[in-house]
């Protein structure tokens, strides 16, 4: 007899408790109140596509500080640049006398 | 490839003092090119080289060719003794390296400081010992 009592409420909680689910799962249990459709999507999906941006953010700020890139085997537009050139530059290439040959190396990548 | 600026401020400084660097180091001249050099790449940078004038000959020209993939290193009569042909190789494979990185100012930064600690120092004979 005094088995029969934990058999039956075994029994009636495990048979119960898909009703239960929702509110009282066992003695003492107080789930608070659920969350709506809108504070599932914000907590499940909007705040880990908030660490996604922000670590998107940190990570390409840095590279978009350094200025344009230049990407091997892509078509070369830019303006020439000389550092340490003649003052006048087009003028000095074009009236440029040859002088002598020293030496110096060139490379290919 | 963004046409017009391809250096950023910060780049172009960095640039200009590796370039200040290597000067102080090796006391000669220096100078970057970066653009298109044509086809006859050497020619162009011979050309660019005999444009620095009177300084020409004390002048180290570093040309390059990014749509290329070329780099020409060119050294005065002057600027060889000091400079010889290995030290500039040297040089420009230190460039090459980073250009095929994809990173144009650090390679000449790294090939510059390159160029500087390789130019060949002559022997300072000691005027003021007996």
């Amino acid at each position: 007899m005094t088995a029969a009592v934990p058999m039956s409420t075994v029994l009636v909680s495990v048979l119960a408790s898909p009703a239960f689910a929702a509110q009282r799962r066992y003695e003492g249990d107080d789930p608070g109140p659920g969350l709506t459709a809108l504070e599932t999507l914000g907590l499940f999906v909007g705040i880990p596509a908030l660490v996604i941006a922000v670590v998107y953010v940190l990570v390409f700020a840095g590279s978009g500080a350094k200025g344009p890139r230049y990407r091997p085997g892509v078509a070369w537009r830019g303006q020439p640049q000389w550092w340490g050139g003649p003052a006048d530059a087009e003028r000095a290439v074009d009236s440029a006398q040859p002088t002598q040959s020293g030496g110096g190396a060139r490379a290919h990548w | 490839m963004p046409t017009g600026e391809v250096f950023s401020e910060r780049q172009l400084q960095d640039v200009a003092r590796a370039i200040a660097g290597a000067e102080t180091d090796t006391g000669l001249a220096f100078s970057v090119y970066v653009g298109s050099l044509g086809p006859n790449t050497r020619e162009r940078a011979l050309t660019l080289h005999d444009a620095l004038g009177v300084e020409a000959s004390r002048s180290v020209l570093v040309a390059v060719d990014p749509g290329l993939r070329q780099t020409e290193i060119v050294t005065g009569p002057d600027a060889k003794r000091f400079l010889d042909d290995h030290a500039a190789a040297l040089g420009a494979l230190a460039m090459t390296t980073q250009f095929n990185a994809g990173d144009l100012a650090g390679g000449l930064v790294n090939g510059l400081r390159t160029l500087g600690e390789h130019a060949r120092h002559p022997q300072t004979l000691h005027l003021d010992q007996p």
